[in-house]
């Protein structure tokens, strides 16, 4: 016996002895330009479910028994690269992947053979991804190819309206998104009151869209992270693109520092709606009016050493409206992010990240002595340090710390005109802490779970004053603080978990939990999302808004993976939602935090996509059916009530038809019902005129939203180094008139009688767009 | 401020239809309405008493004769608002009023005691009115307006309600109506141009202005269904907070007045 347990051990240490562990790491980019890819994938041929994807920055690590093996390199859109290896040693190895030969035309997502069941096997629960080749057909508002409006035609995803910024997800609030660029927070993503939003798709590389199951990284935001990632721009040769269009037009220049170790990308766009202003012939509109927006994103990096990548990037983008010398009103977004990548060794990967963002809008009204302006802003500083370390072939972990400087300027009203004292509102400063750790394990073939915890603490610190209220809104006392002092530390420890289970190379069912803290609040009180919407920190009077999510999904793919079928339901539960008391007043008061009140949410519901993703006719159909509800004891005496967002219906069919090489047509049809609206149950008169009568917050809806948009797009002939096509596209092809408000008002005809009165934006919005491309 | 949001609305405007639509309502149930105002000027409080009804309801809402209405001074002096005929409207004439001190009134219906206070501000006077000509815009042809101006007391809370006159006949629509506050001015001279939706004013007009000093409960009274009557009222529209209780719509309001008229040249 003592023989046999002898002979067993020793074989089990002859075992262990032997198992040598490598490492073959690199960055995976793409041939034709050099950019890095995200999520691109390294699997082993011989084994089942090893692998792993590279991060941000294109970086991959895969550690493996000593050995022989063949690795597959692939990501969407590119053929995928074999590569037979003797692992003896770690091996550094950087792969250019190449877009399919065959595959000329744009717009069909060729999807390779291998990959196409990812979204049946990758943890990554509830993310929307876009890169947006495969979106440049889809028709959109005025021409323009717009990820925002693309990413509300899918499930989960509810666009704020017509005229409004802001889009809702999962029931959440307009100010629940987190909006990323490069890693920069962006407070206001849309030009023209939400008609185009402020990211221009010649300058993006990457968008996903988190809905649940959020990963520990992010944090900040109760309802969902939408992440863009620039392009780097071709670090192989110069090359521009643009367009030109009816209402704006866009250049796109870039081009190697150092051929394959550095480049840059400068991306333009300016709209002229105020040249129709001077068509509409109309002496009312003063001369010098004025209606534009710009963007300019700009990004340059460099690769120093072997292990050292350097990166900054930075957007500017304004509005400016201006009526003549009476009134003018301006907004935009600044951001600034520098960015070092070090590769401390094999396995561990790190990005030091410092942003600089800035948000600000003005009001001026009058001119010269006369006139005067309010100005208000938003100012962060953030810090981050972010690792990747690829501890072995089950298990990748994440883990970082990040520190953010709020500086928020609330208002400060100024001018030359004497009856006005100047007024400052106090400014407010706070300081916004992140610490995370996260694993992605995969626990034998069939098992990918991604579990992590973030920690989080918000610092509301002084120079200023902090004011206590009484249960009537009326200030009770005021405390004065000095710089840094802290007025109030609220905290939270947010876990976070995706998992996700294979049955079989065609089907999975996914799980999702994610618990997120939100520091800051946009108050908007109109029926329009504004640019004015003031953000508010948490304070002494004001809690955390905290997001607890819970999702389960099935994905079935279809027809060797033709066809891609996800179902998901989900329940959210809102924590310390923010509504007002009647008649608030949010404009250049200090005393803003007695203006609100406080309850709680909660939002429900079940998401469908059906996805082709191959042939010549691709395409989605999405339908959502949900709730989302509100429940606060100073309103409507506690009972809950429909959130503005509740639209219990949405449904989104996209085409996207390549006809021949040089023509695609595409199509989208949305139709959802109508959000919930607060209209007058009865009526009654106040100095002699006819005055609604409210009784429950919420209680209607507003008509049924349809529309048709039609697209076209004929690919001119390619030169050598010059493609080309013309997009013709029309926004509401049947001309539906669908409402924007709805207000009560008297019959002008007939004083004594009342009427209902719809407003509506857009009829039929037909535009044309020439685009470019020089290689 | 919501009517320079309106300002930039309006161009949206150029591109934008509207029509008139059939939006099927609900019936509340029926709500008491008391709009009661004593006039320190003459010496008159006029109260009129009313029901909610249907909103596409062609007639005006039901009136109550049979309340019964007082109002109290500070010292307690009770009397009697009598009804004067059957439109809902009670009057009482020659009660000299007292300024800086509070009245209540009560409102009984149907077994039901309603009950509002409102302090009586000694008035602001209105300094001397003037006017500016300026050359027209959007869909105004051009003309002068006038400026509000008022040496505001310092530290003393002041809210007012200004209603403007042509010739001797007020603008009387709610949405004519402006209101003030002294928070940005407190202690200085106030001067403000009023613009409204009326029509500017031309050479030889008579304008007249009325500054009446509210209470700030009838302030934020006002700022509210002003709102509304506007087709306006934010997000979530909602009755205006009333300082009467018991859920009565409506409000009471004791003021003073201060007027002034100018001659355009």
């Amino acid at each position: 016996m003592p023989k046999i347990i002898l002979f067993v051990l020793l074989s089990l240490l002859a075992f262990q002895s032997n198992a040598q562990r490598f490492t073959i790491s690199g960055s995976i980019k793409d041939a034709a330009n050099g950019e890095d890819l995200f999520g691109a994938a390294v699997v082993v041929k011989e084994l089942t479910n090893v692998g792993t994807t590279t991060n941000a920055y294109g970086f991959y690590s895969l550690t493996l028994d000593q050995g022989e093996y063949t690795l597959i390199f692939r990501s969407t859109g590119f053929d995928n690269f074999e590569l037979k290896i003797s692992l003896n040693a770690d091996i550094t190895q950087n792969v250019e992947l190449k877009v399919p030969t065959d595959v000329q035309q744009l717009g069909e997502v060729q999807v390779n053979a291998v990959k196409e069941n990812d979204n049946i096997t990758s943890t990554e629960m509830n993310v929307t991804r876009f890169d947006p080749k495969s979106i440049e057909t889809i028709p959109v508002l005025f021409g323009e190819k717009d990820i925002m409006k693309t990413l509300q035609l899918t499930p989960g995803v509810k666009g704020a309206g017509e005229g409004n910024a802001g889009f809702f997800v999962r029931g959440g609030g307009a100010d629940q998104n987190l909006i990323l660029l490069d890693e920069a927070p962006v407070y206001n993503a849309s030009h023209l009151l939400g008609f185009f939003s402020v990211f221009n798709s010649d300058a993006i590389k990457d968008v996903s869209l988190y809905k649940s199951g959020i990963p520990a990284e992010y944090g900040g935001r109760a309802s969902s992270v939408m992440d863009v990632k620039m392009r780097d721009g071709n670090n192989k040769g110069f090359g521009a693109s643009g367009g030109l269009g009816l209402i704006s037009s866009r250049l796109t220049i870039e081009g190697p520092i150092v051929k394959n170790k550095g480049s840059f990308i400068v991306s333009g766009r300016r709209s002229y709606a105020d040249l129709f202003l001077g068509l509409a012939k109309n002496q009312d509109v003063p001369k010098d009016t004025k209606l534009f927006f710009y963007d300019l994103n700009a990004k340059a990096n460099y690769r120093i050493t072997e292990k050292d990548r350097i990166f900054l990037s930075g957007y500017f983008g304004r509005d400016r409206f201006q009526l003549g010398d009476v009134f003018g009103f301006s907004w935009g977004n600044a951001t600034g992010t520098l960015r070092w990548n070090h590769i401390i060794n094999q396995k561990l990967f790190s990005n030091t990240t410092v942003v600089y963002s800035n948000f600000n809008y003005e009001f001026t009204i009058g001119a010269g002595d006369d006139g005067f302006g309010i100005r208000s802003s938003i100012q962060d500083w953030n810090v981050k340090q972010d690792f990747d370390y690829f501890l072995n072939k089950n298990n990748t972990l994440k883990f970082g710390i990040n520190a953010i400087h709020h500086t928020f300027k609330p208002g400060a009203l100024t001018g030359s005109n004497e009856s006005f004292n100047e007024i400052v509102l106090t400014p407010r400063y706070a300081v916004e802490l992140g610490a995370y750790i996260q694993n992605e394990m995969k626990i034998g073939s069939r098992i990918n779970i991604m579990y992590g915890l973030r920690y989080s603490g918000f610092d509301l610190i002084g120079k200023g004053n902090a004011y206590e209220f009484d249960a009537k809104g009326n200030q009770l006392s005021s405390t004065s603080y000095d710089s840094w002092e802290t007025i109030k530390y609220h905290q939270g420890i947010e876990p976070r978990l995706s998992a996700s289970f294979i049955i079989s190379e065609n089907n999975s069912i996914k799980l999702g939990y994610n618990r997120n803290f939100q520091y800051l609040h946009q108050l908007s009180n109109s029926t329009t999302s504004s640019p004015t919407d003031v953000w508010v920190p948490s304070s002494n009077n004001v809690k955390p808004q905290i997001g607890d999510q819970i999702a389960l999904g099935y994905y079935q793919n279809l027809n060797k993976n033709m066809y891609r079928i996800s179902t998901e339901i989900y329940y959210k539960h809102l924590s310390n939602q923010i509504d007002y008391r009647n008649g608030a007043n949010l404009v250049l008061n200090d005393q803003v935090e007695g203006e609100l009140v406080y309850g709680k949410g909660k939002a429900y519901g079940f998401e469908l996509q059906v996805e082709k993703k191959k042939g010549k006719f691709t395409g989605w159909i999405s339908y959502t059916l949900s709730r989302s509800l509100r429940q606060f004891d100073d309103i409507d005496n506690g009972d809950w009530f429909s959130a503005r967002q509740d639209r219990i219906h949405d449904f989104a069919i996209v085409l996207m038809y390549r006809v021949t090489k040089s023509i695609a047509i595409s199509a989208n049809w949305i139709y959802y019902t109508g959000n919930a609206v607060t209209f007058p149950s009865g009526k009654y008169e106040v100095n002699g005129q006819i005055i609604p009568y409210y009784t429950e917050r919420n209680g209607y809806r507003m008509p049924d939203y349809h529309r048709l948009d039609l697209g076209f797009t004929w690919y001119m002939k390619d030169r050598k180094h010059f493609e080309h096509n013309l997009n013709v596209s029309v926004y509401n092809a049947y001309a539906r008139e669908n409402a924007y408000t709805i207000t009560f008002q008297d019959n002008p005809d007939n004083p004594g009688e009342t009427q209902a009165v719809q407003t509506s934006l857009f009829k039929i919005v037909p535009s044309v767009t020439y685009n470019f491309t020089i290689k | 401020m919501k009517q320079l949001v309106a300002f930039s609305l309006l161009t949206l405007a150029l591109f934008s239809c509207q029509k008139v639509i059939d939006v099927d309502l609900n019936e509340a149930n029926p709500q008491v309405v008391l709009e009661a105002n004593y006039t320190a000027e003459d010496s008159t409080v006029r109260v009129r008493v009313s029901i909610t009804s249907s909103y596409f309801d062609a007639s005006t809402s039901p009136t109550v004769d049979n309340a019964i209405v007082t109002i109290t001074d500070q010292a307690g002096n009770v009397i009697t608002v009598p009804s004067v005929g059957n439109n809902g409207e009670y009057v009482l004439t020659n009660y000299i009023p007292q300024f800086n001190t509070t009245y209540t009134m009560n409102v009984l219906y149907n077994g039901v005691n309603y009950e509002a206070k409102c302090y009586l501000q000694q008035p602001v006077p209105l300094e001397e009115i003037t006017y500016e000509f300026t050359p027209g815009f959007f869909g105004l042809e051009s003309g002068y307006f006038v400026y509000l101006r008022i040496q505001d007391e310092p530290e003393i809370l002041n809210n007012y309600l200004i209603v403007l006159g042509l010739n001797g006949t007020p603008f009387s629509d709610l949405s004519d109506m402006f209101l003030q506050d002294d928070l940005f001015t407190d202690g200085n001279l106030l001067e403000r141009p009023l613009f409204g939706a009326f029509e500017l004013f031309q050479l030889g007009d008579t304008v007249d202005m009325e500054l009446r000093s509210v209470d700030v409960a009838v302030y934020d009274y006002y700022n509210q269904v002003i709102g509304i009557a506007s087709g306006g009222g934010g997000a979530a529209p909602a009755n205006p907070t009333s300082n009467w209780n018991n859920s009565a719509l409506g409000y009471f309001n004791a003021y003073g007045n201060s007027r002034r008229s100018v001659i355009i040249q």
